[in-house]
């Protein structure tokens, strides 16, 4: 069977470490305002407690992608097992992409004035190893898997705080966070 | 968009003026309007606005020397077609400059403006991108009908001889009323809309660049029109700023979905 | 040590350094044949970006920075340039990943702001800063040092304030450098865990946790007064996989931290009460006999006396009231932790970081003891080790020159880190001048007897770690000459006169153990130190080298050091047995774990003067405080609100937070407020507000969050490089109960503060 990259996003296990972000940056040195990872706070509305609950998101490689779609110059392709690849040298820096995606995947490289984007370390993938942020993550809350068989039945691919889009179907899967128990202080 | 995306403002504004005027003059052509020894300078002001804009849009590539690549992807790329419309229309306008003699070329003029209607569905398509959910639909291609229509028709009036210019006025006098309505009711939809619908509705409002296309754009036009009954050379220009404006608040003002990730 | 490399010079055209020139800066320092890996050619795509190639260099680091982790790092090179790193997969506690800290090493070596050359300011604070040559700054500094000795007659007027910026083995060639100039003023002494440290001595006779990684046995975990889940991301897995195995998970603290949120349940405690709730606890496990009475009676001292001081003065009521956790739930959780077999408390920092907190943490380590979980896997009373330090701190042994006179007579050097005692300790007729480093401002306007005329600043930026920062710039304007070491010019560097630039740990080799896990981990030089740039021992040597030029036989320091010796110099038999290894080479392969069992005081031989477990321990009382693990009042109230400056997650102390990376991700600093007490002070989210007290304030952003207790103002401690932020302003130099008896001074009550805000 094909494969089909995906992110697995275990957001009961993440601690919003950002290490996984910066995991990133250690190894495409992207310029100042590039991240190609972001870790989103979760908003008190759907996780009561102010920044305890994160998203780490990068590109999700969707089904449909957007930037592949509305590319006019064809810099984008997606490989047979999902991943999606923005080839830079044939990027003119029309900024569609990024305007395109719901994800904010794409940004825009200030220095080479070309779009860019995680690119699932596909060269180490093709070598063997995991992505450099699925490595970093000292919690195990980041994971790649093949979408074709996963099927974890107590994951969701759209959780509160991540942008529905059922037409670019994106290559994530979420466990949410859960609460603690907390015993709150009597004297105040 | 937290970007004015000037070449963009101008490249948007200044060909879909381009159209309106086309799509006008056919129109005319074709209901047998006679303006005989105009029609080489509307073609000309046409190209003057066309050009203008294409070499604005220059400015917002990261390579503009490769902007002819952008053809490439016809099969998913609203953006490759919007190019093809616009290299197409270029190519017409020009013909038509230089083939209209003492002749009307009623037929140049129709293809012209087929084409640049054509070129507005694209362009409306093409920055209606899930990027952006308050744009992620018709509204785009709305607004861009609109100004072709506001700018076209007022811009039609500096060939026009100012007898016949009353018909003119009513197309602009309705065209700003609804302008103006849609204008005024589209951030009140937003606003019952999702999380970043709702940011746009009310960056949108809270921005002097929209209270700016309202007024200059519309309100001040249609006083203009009541009062003066006629389209003064110089009207034109004011409702050009006021698309203008319209369309720097259309880019900057407008929110992305990635802005509102981890929020409901 | 060479600087003729062409690579610094190369790099040092970068600035910022971008990802094109980067690449240009690789293949120029291709083709330089002196690199071992010049022959590599780089694998590039056209477009220039840096991918993952593949045939790399790799070579072994670790993180030599104060936190539990201590990570193993692999770092692959390319051209001499470190391309990117990653946690070494060989150690099971680093598993593969670094940090949001760890990974911006990457860009440090590298960043446009680093210290390049030795640099001599005219005017402290004026930023009037000019390149010299080592020469040069060496024969100002060493001119200093003889004036110094000339009109002392000894050199106390020259001073060390060191600590744990960098906790390489030989970085200990600092106090090293210090002994071969003769008798000086050292800051001794330790911020960060004195007291904890103290109470684990006179409870057990020493500070020894079990292996981190055998939590996952736990049954129950309570994490006290500690934020793992940001200050030891590594830990947490282990805590996960406890709760996996059926654990439950309890987080104690004032705030509700990342790890709170990841527990089963969050307790939130009044600050400094810590001590009352473990009694609490006692005292219901007492009454209920549910205490390990086979342990105590077998294992301990004292436990008789610690009863009665229970029934007599503890309640649970009492409890409840002084630390805000309800009664119920105090007898609740007493029940469960003990009775679930093994249970362990992971004893943080935080909460002895208080007048109380010694007493604090003996109170629950006698909580753990009376449940019979020390000396068990999956329990422990878990605060922190050095059982793995046994190194021979040979940098650090030097001795002083002929006829150098010092204080009168004999006293100790102590710290938390210092292992290997004085050298020659017959003969000593001199020593060093001790003082206090947690009140190193006051210290300095104190001293006169000779005034210190002269600072040392290595591995340590005082203006942003040291307390009451306003007094600190007063005693800096009493200093002849202050030398700072550093990588960056941060607070401290501004307000010196001299900045020397140090190598990061790709430039140098050393050993780095853990306080923490059970890891030993080999640092090599993984690239040529760029620019001009010297590890602390190069430059110890450099300045000797320069101190017998001028007047022979003023300094003991070997003036040629190879540092790779050096660092094997620091290695020994017990070591190697120790690690199972058979010489240092083998940590090249990866890092190396003790050969320990993972239960501290698995055989119950405790350190202490009875030789069992002490819950009345004589030499707390010969040191002041109480014998038995009494409750000690919090400091009273000086303002309207508790300050915490607790640690952020981007940043170690004053280190990571100003990198260019972490900006990315942390632009800038908040005070974090109660929406109930924003509301009060009429303060909305994004207002710029004032915190201040009597000693100082701090001006910045408030952030409105319910995660912070409404009788506290929280602001992570932290040093932005292009903002005056600084949370020391805020907080005063009060000691902590404990620590002198282990480390030579008391620590600081950093998280008893207080303070009032306003809307600015």
């Amino acid at each position: 069977m094909k494969k089909h990259y995906g992110f697995f996003i275990d957001a009961e296990r993440c601690i919003g470490c950002f290490t996984c972000a910066m995991a990133c940056k250690n190894q495409y040195h992207q310029p100042e305002t590039v991240v190609w990872r972001q870790v989103y706070p979760i908003s008190e509305e759907i996780y009561p407690y102010h920044e305890r609950a994160f998203y780490s998101l990068a590109c999700n490689h969707c089904e449909n992608p957007t930037c592949l779609n509305v590319c006019p110059v064809k810099a984008y392709y997606k490989r047979e097992d999902g991943i999606v690849v923005h080839e830079q040298d044939k990027c003119i820096g029309c900024g569609n992409c990024i305007r395109s995606c719901p994800y904010g995947a794409p940004r825009y490289n200030p220095e080479q004035k070309k779009a860019e984007k995680c690119s699932l370390c596909w060269q180490r993938v093709d070598a063997g190893l995991k992505p450099q942020c699925v490595q970093s993550c000292p919690v195990e809350a980041l994971q790649i898997v093949d979408l074709a068989t996963f099927d974890r039945p107590d994951t969701v691919q759209y959780p509160p705080g991540f942008p529905k889009h059922e037409k670019l179907n994106p290559s994530v899967r979420f466990v949410v966070p859960q609460l603690p128990k907390v015993i709150g202080r009597e004297d105040i | 968009m937290s970007n004015i995306e000037m070449p963009l403002v101008l490249f948007s504004v200044l060909s879909q003026t381009a159209i309106g005027l086309t799509i006008m003059n056919s129109g005319r052509q074709i209901a047998g309007d006679d303006f005989i020894g105009e029609g080489r300078r509307q073609w000309g002001i046409v190209l003057a606005f066309l050009v203008t804009g294409m070499v604005a849009s220059f400015f917002h590539l990261g390579h503009p020397l490769q902007a002819y690549t952008a053809l490439k992807h016809l099969s998913t790329a609203w953006l490759s077609w919007e190019l093809l419309g616009v290299s197409i229309f270029l190519c017409l306008a020009l013909f038509g400059f230089f083939t209209e003699k003492e002749k009307k070329s009623g037929l140049v003029a129709f293809l012209t403006a087929l084409v640049g209607l054509l070129t507005l569905v694209f362009m409306g398509m093409t920055y209606a991108p899930p990027g952006y959910p308050a744009l992620n639909n018709a509204l785009p291609m709305v607004f861009f009908l609109l100004t072709a229509l506001l700018l076209g028709t007022s811009f039609s009036a500096w060939f026009t001889p100012s007898e016949d210019r009353s018909w003119l006025c009513r197309i602009l006098t309705v065209s700003l009323i609804v302008g103006l309505v849609v204008y005024l009711i589209v951030p009140c939809i937003w606003l019952s809309g999702g999380t970043v619908m709702a940011q746009t509705a009310e960056a949108w409002i809270e921005s002097p660049l929209y209270w700016g296309r309202i007024v200059i754009g519309l309100v001040l036009p249609l006083l203009l029109i009541w009062k003066i009954k006629d389209i003064p050379p110089w009207l034109p220009l004011i409702i050009l700023i006021g698309e203008l404006l319209g369309r720097a608040a259309f880019f900057q003002e407008t929110v992305h979905a990635a802005s509102n990730i981890g929020g409901l | 040590m060479s600087t003729t490399e062409n690579t610094p010079e190369t790099q040092a055209g970068i600035c910022p350094l971008t990802r094109r020139r980067f690449m240009k800066g690789l293949l120029a320092a291709g083709v330089l044949a002196n690199l071992p890996c010049g022959l590599l050619r780089p694998t590039r795509t056209e477009a220039g970006e840096i991918v993952y190639a593949g045939d790399y260099e790799i070579f072994r680091n670790a993180c030599p920075r104060n936190c539990y982790d201590t990570c193993s790092i692999k770092t692959y090179v390319k051209d001499g340039v470190v391309q990117f790193i990653e946690g070494a997969t060989e150690s099971t506690f680093t598993r593969g990943g670094l940090c949001v800290k760890g990974y911006g090493y990457t860009r440090r070596p590298y960043s446009p702001d680093r210290i390049k050359y030795p640099m001599v300011q005219e005017g402290r604070g004026t930023g009037n800063w000019r390149r010299v040559s080592w020469d040069e700054a060496m024969d100002r500094i060493a001119k200093k040092i003889l004036q110094i000795q000339e009109k002392d007659g000894n050199l106390l007027g020259l001073a060390l304030s060191k600590y744990s910026g960098n906790f390489g083995i030989t970085n200990y060639g600092i106090e090293g450098m210090m002994s071969s100039l003769g008798y000086t003023t050292r800051l001794t002494g330790t911020p960060c865990w004195p007291a904890g440290i103290d109470a684990q001595n006179f409870d057990m006779g020493d500070m020894w946790c079990n292996d981190p990684e055998d939590m996952v046995h736990a049954r129950y975990v309570i994490l006290w007064g500690g934020n793992a889940a940001w200050n030891s991301v590594h830990s947490v897995k282990y805590v996960y996989e406890a709760k996996r195995r059926g654990a439950k998970i309890v987080v104690i603290d004032p705030i509700m931290t990342q790890m709170a949120a990841k527990a089963d349940e969050y307790w939130q405690i009044r600050t400094s009460t810590d001590g009352a709730l473990a009694l609490g606890m006692a005292r219901h496990i007492l009454d209920n006999k549910l205490y390990d009475r086979d342990w105590v009676m077998a294992n301990s001292v004292g436990f008789e006396e610690f009863a009665s001081y229970l029934r007599e003065n503890v309640t649970v009521e009492w409890a409840a009231k002084e630390s805000g956790v309800p009664a119920t739930n105090i007898i609740e959780m007493a029940e469960e932790f003990a009775t679930a077999k093994p249970a362990t408390i992971w004893i943080g920092y935080g909460l002895q970081r208080h007048v109380n907190g010694g007493a604090a943490v003996r109170a629950i380590d006698a909580l753990v003891a009376m449940t019979g979980n020390v000396g068990k896997v999956g329990g422990g009373a878990r605060y922190g080790h050095l059982r793995t330090w046994g190194f021979n701190y040979h940098a650090l042994l030097q001795k002083q020159p002929e006829g150098a006179k010092g204080v009168p007579g004999k006293a100790e050097v102590k710290g938390d880190f210092h292992f290997a005692g004085g050298n020659d300790a017959a003969a000593v007729s001199y020593s060093d001048r001790i003082l206090n480093i947690n009140k190193t401002a006051q210290v300095i306007l104190d001293a006169n007897d000779p005034p210190i005329r002269m600072l040392w600043v290595a591995c340590k930026n005082p203006f942003s770690q040291d307390f009451d920062r306003n007094k600190m710039v007063k005693a800096f304007e009493k200093l002849e000459m202050v030398v700072t070491v550093d990588q960056f010019f941060n607070e401290t560097v501004n307000m010196s006169d001299i900045v020397l630039p140090v190598t990061t740990l790709f430039e140098e080799w050393t050993i780095n153990a853990s306080y923490w896990h059970y890891w030993l981990s080999i640092n090599e030089r993984a690239i040529q130190p760029m620019y001009e740039t010297k590890s602390d021992i190069q430059i110890a040597a450099t300045l000797s080298k320069k101190m017998n030029a001028l007047k022979p036989g003023s300094c003991t320091f070997p003036t040629e050091i190879d540092s790779k010796e050096w660092m094997t110099k620091e290695f020994n038999q017990g070591i190697y047995d120790l690690f199972g290894i058979k010489s240092w080479e083998d940590l090249k392969k990866g890092p190396a774990k003790a050969k320990m069992p993972s239960a501290a005081w698995h055989d119950l031989k405790f350190g202490t003067p009875s030789g069992k477990y002490e819950f009345k321990s004589e030499l707390a009382a010969e040191w002041g405080n109480k014998a038995l693990p009494e409750y000690v009042a919090p400091r009273e109230k000086t303002d309207k609100y508790r300050v915490l400056t607790p640690h952020t997650k981007f940043g170690l102390h004053s280190q990571f937070i100003n990198l260019d990376w972490s900006e990315e991700f942390n632009p800038k600093p908040f005070v974090y407020v109660h929406p109930q007490l924003a509301a009060e002070k009429n303060i909305k989210d994004g207002d710029t507000v004032r915190v201040f007290n009597s000693i100082g304030e701090v001006k910045t952003t408030a952030k409105l969050s319910t995660v912070v207790p409404s009788d506290a103002i929280l602001m992570y401690e932290a040093w932005f490089r292009n903002n005056p932020y600084n949370v020391q302003n805020v907080v005063d130099d009060t000691s902590s109960d404990m620590g002198a008896y282990k480390t030579g001074q008391p620590g600081v009550a950093i998280h008893d503060q207080f303070a009032d805000l306003a809307k600015v």
